[in-house]
Parts: structure tokens; sequence; C-alpha cells
């Protein structure tokens, strides 16, 4: 067998080996390669430093598992960084049930009590809301309806100050969504941005990414972070690199042996087959 | 006719869900406060059965796995493992927080820090070797189609690595023009089709043709 003929039939235990290292590497030997920032980083960054008014109410929802942590969990982080910069009051919740955890992961990082803000009159957690999309549709005709205790302090709404003035979708200015799958922006889009205009901005896995554009370029979604690259970028421009910009090259050196192995592939491919011929 | 019969008859579910599907869809086109406030009540009803579904689950995977343990099924070790950790996840985590319990509990956050997030992350990296092996399979220009394939997907990868696009930054353009132009008027297409499919079993279900949901198809026996 020709070495040609062992690149066309090339083992994929080879292949699991090489990208294991190709990823590994970077991750303990940070490259620290440049990293240019994209249109995509820009408006998401433009939208929250521009878009959120001080006095506006926000839905913070991390709306994934565990399994969506490597690539959810910085952009997370970083925008809660920058929406605790602004006057603005937050409701957490989730329809995910693991999403209330990854929050708890999140404050173990990043407490809003640092940036003066206090639990239950500037922010709130509700914790997980199970129902999908009709636990969805419910919140957004009463809050106060759907979610009977908070999921801090397991007290009533109406026990908390932030809750006077957020009773239905109509009290809700936007809606930052983290998530990888059902329920998500399709149908936060169904219950609160065609029925109530609530804007939404919402950051998914890359895979994602091609099923979200059609709501992006119509403008139903106002800004989209579409994975890693992109969460790295805006950690640049938030001037706080974290998660993301770790990881990067990984992206980097993994999305190297792709193509490497692609265009080695596609050469030996055609010089087989000339020598077939 | 005895009482259980009737209650039998595919008439009553295939009722109840014309019902409950108008109740969900008059109110989005008409104002009427007393079909909203019947909708809403049926929408906070929904939400209830899910939450009391959520303990039908813990104690169906309790009965899966205990009889796997029972019969000593393969893999029944593993079985055990998942026992044992529903147990602590369900009892630790219960919303008891004067005794020191719920999702605050130690025991409950280490295992969900050191075990299920590693687990879970691990799980969803294990794609990056198998969409490394398929794009090393897939992306080979055996014809015009296959050779489309290869350059978009190839010109998407580079576009998404910041190896490649410092150095050649038209390589983000030309990977925005594919996911904004080409891509964005397929999904389109893709999700109009769907939505129509979607009306389309509506009105079915609404009309009582659709049974596929009811008795594995609906049969009268």
């Amino acid at each position: 067998m020709s070495i040609m003929d062992k690149i066309n039939n090339l083992d994929r235990r080879i292949i699991y080996l090489l990208a294991w290292i190709f990823v590994l590497y970077p991750l303990i030997f940070p490259l620290g390669l440049p990293i240019p920032i994209s249109s995509d980083a820009r408006a998401w960054h433009s939208y929250v430093e521009n878009n959120i008014h001080d006095g506006d109410t926000v839905i913070f929802a991390p709306m994934y598992g565990t399994s969506g942590m490597p690539e959810l969990f910085p952009m997370t982080v970083a925008t809660m960084k920058h929406i605790l910069e602004k006057d603005v009051k937050f409701v957490v919740l989730s329809f995910w049930t693991e999403g209330p955890l990854v929050f708890n992961a999140l404050l173990r990082q990043v407490d809003p009590a640092d940036y003066g803000k206090v639990y239950g009159v500037d922010w709130i957690n509700l914790g997980y809301i199970p129902g999908s999309e009709t636990a969805m549709g419910a919140l957004a005709t009463s809050f106060q309806n759907s979610v009977a205790n908070d999921y801090v302090e397991r007290r009533p709404l109406s026990d908390f100050p932030i809750m006077e003035n957020i009773y239905t979708a109509t009290d809700i200015d936007l809606i930052i969504s983290f998530e990888t799958g059902t329920p998500g922006a399709p149908e936060w889009l169904r219950q609160w941005n065609t029925a109530y205009g609530v804007n939404i901005i919402v950051g998914c896995i890359g895979v994602s990414v091609p099923g979200m554009i059609p709501y992006v370029t119509s403008g139903q979604i106002s800004a989209l972070m579409p994975g890693l690259t992109v969460s790295a970028e805006y950690e640049l421009l938030l001037q706080k690199p974290g998660l993301a910009v770790a990881g990067v090259d990984a992206v980097s050196t993994s999305h190297l042996l792709i193509v490497l192995l692609v265009v080695i592939g596609n050469i030996a491919f055609f010089m087989t087959k000339e020598e077939e011929k | 006719m005895k009482m259980g019969e009737v209650l039998k008859r595919i008439e009553i579910p295939i009722a109840l869900t014309i019902i409950a599907t108008l109740l969900q869809v008059l109110p989005y086109y008409f104002d009427i406060p007393a079909l909203s406030s019947v909708a809403s009540t049926t929408t906070n009803a929904v939400l209830l059965i899910v939450a009391y579904a959520t303990f039908v689950g813990v104690i169906s995977i309790l009965l899966v796995h205990g009889k796997r343990v029972q019969r000593r099924s393969e893999g029944w070790h593993f079985s055990i493992l998942v026992v044992v950790f529903v147990a602590i996840m369900v009892l630790t985590g219960l919303p008891l927080q004067e005794f020191g319990l719920g999702t605050n509990n130690s025991i409950f956050n280490w295992i969900f820090t050191y075990i299920l997030t590693p687990l879970g992350g691990t799980t969803y990296s294990i794609l990056a070797f198998f969409i490394t092996s398929a794009a090393v399979r897939a992306f080979k220009a055996r014809n015009i189609e296959a050779a489309i394939v290869l350059v978009s997907g190839t010109l998407m990868v580079m576009g998404n690595a910041p190896i490649f696009t410092n150095s050649v930054p038209v390589l983000a353009d030309i990977s925005l023009w594919i996911r904004n132009i080409p891509n964005m008027a397929t999904m389109r297409g893709v999700m109009i089709g769907a939505a129509l499919g979607a009306v389309a079993l509506a009105v079915r279900t609404l009309m009582g043709i659709e049974r596929g949901y009811l008795r594995g198809g609906g049969g009268d026996e």
C-alpha cells in the first residue's frame, strides 16, 4: 500500500490522537495568538453598551446545562460583567433544569454585590421554570401566576421590591438568552418578541448559528453571539480577558488541523485517482 | 353503555385536544377577557402537569435501573451508580434550606461542580474528534457537489479561527457571506417549509384527522 493509500484510509484513531494533541497543547501552553475582532462581537458589545439604558429591566436566561458550559459559560460570565456595570435591574430565570446551577457557578466568579447590586432590589433569581414554551407563554402574561417563590430565598415574589414593577412581558425591556437548543430563541421569539415586542439577544453554540441567522437578518434577534471565538473577541472588547480568550487558541489549532487534514486528504485522493488511471 | 366504556371512546381525547388547542389559538386573535382567563388557567394547569411529571421521571429512572440491577443485566454496575447518584442528588437537593439541603448544599454542589460539569463538558467535547474525523472523510472533491461542500466548509472553518482570519482577514468576510446569504436563504426555506407543515398538522389535529398522538394511531379497539 502506497503512502497516498495510507493517507486515504487514515485510521480514525490517528485522527483522534492528532485532534487531542492539537486541542490540548495550546490549553497547557497558551500560544497567545492575536484575535481579530469580528462584526458579531462589535454588534453584541455595541448593543449591550448602547441599547440597554439606565433603568431598564432585563431577563438574563442561562438556557443550558453542563454540556453547553465549555462554549457558553465564558460569554455568559462576560455579558453578566457588562450588565453589572450598568444601572439596570435583571431577572435571572431558565427554562432548562440545569440553568440555575449554571448561574450558581457564575455567581462563584462574579458577585453582583461587588457591583453594588442588592438581591431583591436590583436583581432576582426565579430559578428553573418547568413547562418549556408553554411556561414561556404563561410567564409573559403573568410572572406572579407562573412563579410562586424566588429561587434563592424561597419567598413569594411580592416580598421583593424589584417585582413591584414587573408583572408581564411588557415590563421587560430585553431578554439575554444563552442557549444550546429547545426551548430557546424560536420559542422566545414566538412568545415574547412577536406577541409583546420584547427585544432579544442570543448567545448560542456554534452548531446552532446557521439556524439563528434568518432571525438575525430579519431583525427579530437584535444581536447574536455565535460561539467561543466571538466570546473571546467580546472579552477583549470589554478589556476583561477570561475563559474564552484562554480557550480560543485551542479553537485555532483544532481548525488548523482540520484544514491540514482536508488538504492532505484531497491531495492523496487525487494522486491515487491519477495512479489508478 | 358503562361509564368505563364511555371514557374509553376515542372522541373524548380528540374533543379535549380540540378544545385545548382552540383555547391557546383564539385568545391570540380575539381580545375576549373570559376566553383569555380560561386559556391562562389551562396554561397554568399544563405547568403543574409538567412539574409533577418530573417526579414520574425520577420514579421511572429508579424503576428501570433498579430492575437492571435486580436482573444483573449487561452494564448493571453502571445502573447502581445511576441509582445512587439520583438518590443523592434528589435528597441533597430537596428545597429544605432549614435542614441544610437544596442547591446550595455542599454535597449537591460538589457533585454538580466536580462530576456533572466535567462529564457534561467531556461529552460535548467528544464532538471535536468526530467532527475532525468526519471532515477529513466528507470533505473530498469526488464530484462538483462534493467540491462545493469542500470549499464552503473549509472556508467556514478557516473563517472561524483567529489563526487564519488574523493573517488573511478576507476569510472572515467570506465566511460571513456564506453564513448570511446562501445559508440564510436555505435555512429560511427550511423554516418556512417546516412552519407550513406545522400549520397543516395543527389543522389536521383540530379536525380530528391526525390521530398519531392517540393510542399509537387512534384505532378504535
